[in-house]
């Protein structure tokens, strides 16, 4: 019998809030992070909102202990910050005492901070200590140098599979685990807004100039967001030899492929449904199990779509509650599989749904809706997550209640 | 590991005649730049028409290389799919880079994002053979094919039959030039066949894509194991390569056949120092970097230099030793059965 | 009308690199997506933008552009009425 996989920390940082606790607060206030840009520089600042992290980047190198910032991009800092808290609400004084890996997701490494530059560094004529950020070009960089402060070096490594990479973190360090290669992996992702990215999704027509409203017939697009979140895995006896608290297990995990489209989902959810069916088999909990589902609910015409009918198929007249969490902090891309993980957590633990902002009117393609209040003393034992990415790529993740 | 895991099949574009026909590496000379391009087949015969028009060179040489490998193994659909990139389609992140620029954010191709995106190559390869399988990409400079191969063997060990896995990586000359302002590229033009007494830093830089069917199924040449070790000193590479042939129970007298990753870059060559003392000196040597040059996914080609070796019957036990610029070592014991 | 709509295959060849298509070999009222030339929806988006870049017309919503791109023929016509306009 395989390894229990365990949560025994969280760290993050999102567009509503710089570390779990103000997350929390800003989800049962229901206050969304939405809005008009203040650090990333594109003409479509004013017009296209997104969920930013309230901070500078020389605010967020000083929430990291940083003396000196020089050669760290902003995706490197918001990574800092999420793993300082991680490893402290894990209560790990010494990360060095365990041979750990680091499984990070990123999806444009340190594009945020290279793009100002990139013209710069193509000129033979220019010098100066902006070389020093040519190596912060790929996703490599902002992991090792998490890495590297964290002291977590056994394994180290960075997925990109699009909207779902941190999600994937966390199923492959849960692998590494449950095989016995190391008995703690911290995994999650860190993404940046950048000009890069917010025209990638503009050349795609896939934005929507209002607040995103995920399920509703109305909807037009995502807004984007930044952020990132951590979550240390430990396995279970790990865990229970150093007395670590242990907030929820992830207990199921599936990753599949569409094959149907290069950027859309099939129409009828096929990725989804397996993804989701697969990992509750796993977690060897039933759909009549689950009490919330934290969808991957864009507010993209085909994702809404596709998702709900997965819904629809997988749960019968019997869809649990569900909401997308996309309105507070924006698609966090490579961050978003870990940021929905930790609300998964929060939702178990503080025994609440979150509400899906934004939604008016149901689709006509569907018979379900969200979610739309906050339900309080709603008691939680398993949470689906959903993330599902370009490429086909969907990932679900089953979180339960520890000893549930 | 408890399931063994063999290579079945493998297919390589590379500077070098590796597509197909047998394997003869050259030293090629160089001529404007110590930058040795990929040699590619005609793609027509393994995408249609209605898919090639779009793609990008880096995905038209990952998708062909991977179809390759199916077909050499004649498996259509693969069980999972899993691979490595270090940059992912460069030119693709370039022309965006450039549109945003020229066209100042207004009316840009959607496609250069599409395809710049670093898991558009597994994606494809899911789609145009239908595998809705375990489907993943790793982006991590030395450690991207090497943890796709790690996904792979963990794969297997869950009771996966087949794993497709690849690496692959494209030089740009833009991106050249810029890791040529941080030491990566030897300064003076510098032959391959000089590469390795060249006495200076940097490398000479090179790019491929190569792909491995591995699975349950006996095969002649079994993968042993491999161990990865992140920004090791040299009494740590010294340590890991040791611990992990005792974990395999290979003494080192029984490796025949050593590939390495010395790439003549006087900063890190000590490294492969401490693996070719190690050994014994009638162990064999393959400099594979002096006929693909040095890439963040060239340790994929290591692996297939060193399959090829063992498929020729000359040699029996290989290991693989390959780090990229002295921060991601890596370690691979392969076996003729 | 004619000019514009030979005009129009030629830069629609282009933009989505037909290598064996001639501006003959499309039918002005042939659908451009599906069947037809076999474009998709990353297609429509291209020629959104072209209609952008060569024509000055901007078009927002995805869904209006399907009508749009259904043919060369209803693509001449859009553009016909844009600047008469």
């Amino acid at each position: 019998m395989a390894e229990r996989v365990l949560i025994t920390g969280m760290g993050m940082v999102s567009a509503i809030g710089n570390n779990v606790e103000e997350n929390f607060r800003s989800l049962r206030a229901q206050r969304s992070g939405l809005g008009y840009a203040q650090y990333v520089d594109t003409i479509h600042a004013g017009k296209l909102p997104v969920g930013e992290v309230k901070c500078s980047s020389e605010e967020l190198a000083e929430m990291a202990g940083l003396t000196d910032a020089t050669g760290f991009t902003r995706t490197t800092l918001l990574g800092l910050v999420a793993m300082q808290e991680a490893l402290f609400s894990a209560g790990i004084k010494d990360p060095r005492d365990t041979p750990a890996a680091f499984i990070n997701a990123s999806t444009v490494g340190g594009m945020c901070d290279t793009e100002k530059i990139y013209f710069d560094i193509l000129d033979p004529e220019k010098e100066g200590t902006f070389l020093q950020l040519i190596d912060t070009l790929d996703c490599a960089d902002c992991t090792q140098r998490i890495a590297d402060r964290a002291g977590l070096t056994a394994y180290v490594t960075t997925i990109s599979t699009a909207c779902s990479s941190s999600a994937n973190a966390l199923m492959y360090g849960a692998r590494l685990i449950r095989a016995g290669l190391v008995e703690r992996a911290v995994c999650g992702g860190t993404e940046a807004l950048t000009r890069f990215t917010i025209n990638g999704f503009n050349s795609l027509k896939n934005i929507d100039k209002r607040h995103c409203m995920p399920f509703d017939k109305d909807r037009n697009g995502l807004n984007l967001g930044e952020g990132a979140a951590y979550l240390v895995l430990e396995s279970e006896s790990f865990a229970q030899r150093r007395k670590a608290r242990s907030m929820a297990e992830l207990s199921g995990w599936c990753n599949t492929n569409e094959a149907f489209h290069p950027t859309s989902p099939s129409p009828e959810g096929d990725g989804a449904f397996e993804a989701m069916r697969k990992a509750l088999a796993m977690s060897g909990r039933t759909v009549a199990d689950v009490q919330y589902i934290n969808v991957h609910g864009t507010a993209t015409l085909n994702n809404d779509v596709s998702e709900g009918r997965a819904l629809e198929r997988l749960f019968g007249d019997n869809v649990p509650s569900f909401s997308s969490t996309k309105p507070f902090t924006g698609h966090t891309l490579a961050a978003a599989g870990a940021i929905e993980a930790i609300y998964s957590v929060l939702s178990i633990n503080r025994q609440m749904i979150w509400p899906n902002l934004n939604f008016t009117e149901r689709m006509e393609e569907l018979r379900i809706s969200p979610e739309t209040r906050l339900l309080e003393e709603s008691p939680v034992k398993n949470v689906v997550s959903n993330s599902f990415g370009f490429g086909g790529n969907n990932a679900s993740l089953v979180i339960s209640k520890y000893g549930n | 590991m408890e399931i063994k895991c063999y290579i079945q099949a493998s297919a390589a574009i590379s500077p070098q005649q590796s597509f197909e026909g047998s394997y003869e590496p050259q030293l090629l000379p160089l001529e404007a730049r110590n930058l040795l391009r990929a040699q590619e087949p005609g793609y027509a015969g393994f995408i249609p028409p209605n898919s090639l028009r779009r793609m990008s060179r880096l995905l038209k040489m990952g998708l062909t290389t991977a179809l390759q490998c199916l077909r050499n193994a004649n498996a259509p659909v693969p069980g999972a799919i899993i691979t490595g990139t270090g940059r992912g389609s460069l030119q693709d992140t370039e022309k965006f880079l450039h549109d945003i620029r020229t066209y100042e954010e207004t009316a840009l191709n959607p496609t250069p994002f599409i395809q710049s995106t670093y898991n558009s190559v597994n994606g494809l390869i899911a789609l145009q053979q239908q595998c809705t399988d375990y489907n993943n990409t790793f982006v991590h400079r030395g450690f991207s094919f090497e943890h796709a191969l790690l996904d792979s063997l963990l794969q297997i060990q869950e009771g996966a039959e087949s794993v497709l896995t690849g690496g692959f990586d494209e030089m740009t000359l833009e991106h050249f030039f810029i890791k040529s302002r941080i030491g990566y590229w030897k300064s003076a033009l510098t032959q391959p066949a000089e590469m390795l007494v060249s006495g200076t830093p940097g490398a000479i830089a090179g790019e491929g894509a190569t792909f491995f069917l591995i699975g349950t199924a006996p095969g002649a040449v079994e993968l042993m194991g491999m161990q990865m070790s992140y920004k090791p000193d040299a009494a740590g590479v010294s340590e890991t390569l040791a611990q992990f042939l005792a974990q395999h129970g290979v003494k080192e007298e029984e490796i025949d056949l050593l590939v390495s990753g010395r790439n003549g870059d006087v900063r890190f060559d000590h490294f492969y120092d401490i693996a070719e003392k190690a050994l014994t000196p009638a162990t064999a040597k393959i400099h594979f970097k002096q006929f693909c040059g040095e890439y963040d996914t060239a340790g994929a080609f290591g692996m297939w230099t060193a399959t090829q070796e063992l498929l020729s019957g000359r040699h029996k036990t290989a290991l693989i030793y390959n780090h990229f610029y002295g921060e991601q070592h890596t370690f691979i014991l392969l076996q003729r059965h | 009308m004619e000019a514009l709509k030979l005009k129009l295959k030629q830069e629609i060849i282009e933009a989505l690199n037909l290598q064996d298509t001639k501006p003959e070999d499309i039918d002005d009222n042939a659908p451009l997506f599906g069947e037809g030339l076999g474009l998709d929806s990353i297609d429509s988006l291209e020629l959104m933008v072209l209609l952008e870049r060569n024509y000055k017309i901007k078009v927002e919503d995805p869904r209006e552009g399907r009508k749009i791109l259904q043919s060369v023929q209803s693509m001449a016509e859009f553009i016909m009425s844009k600047q008469a306009a």
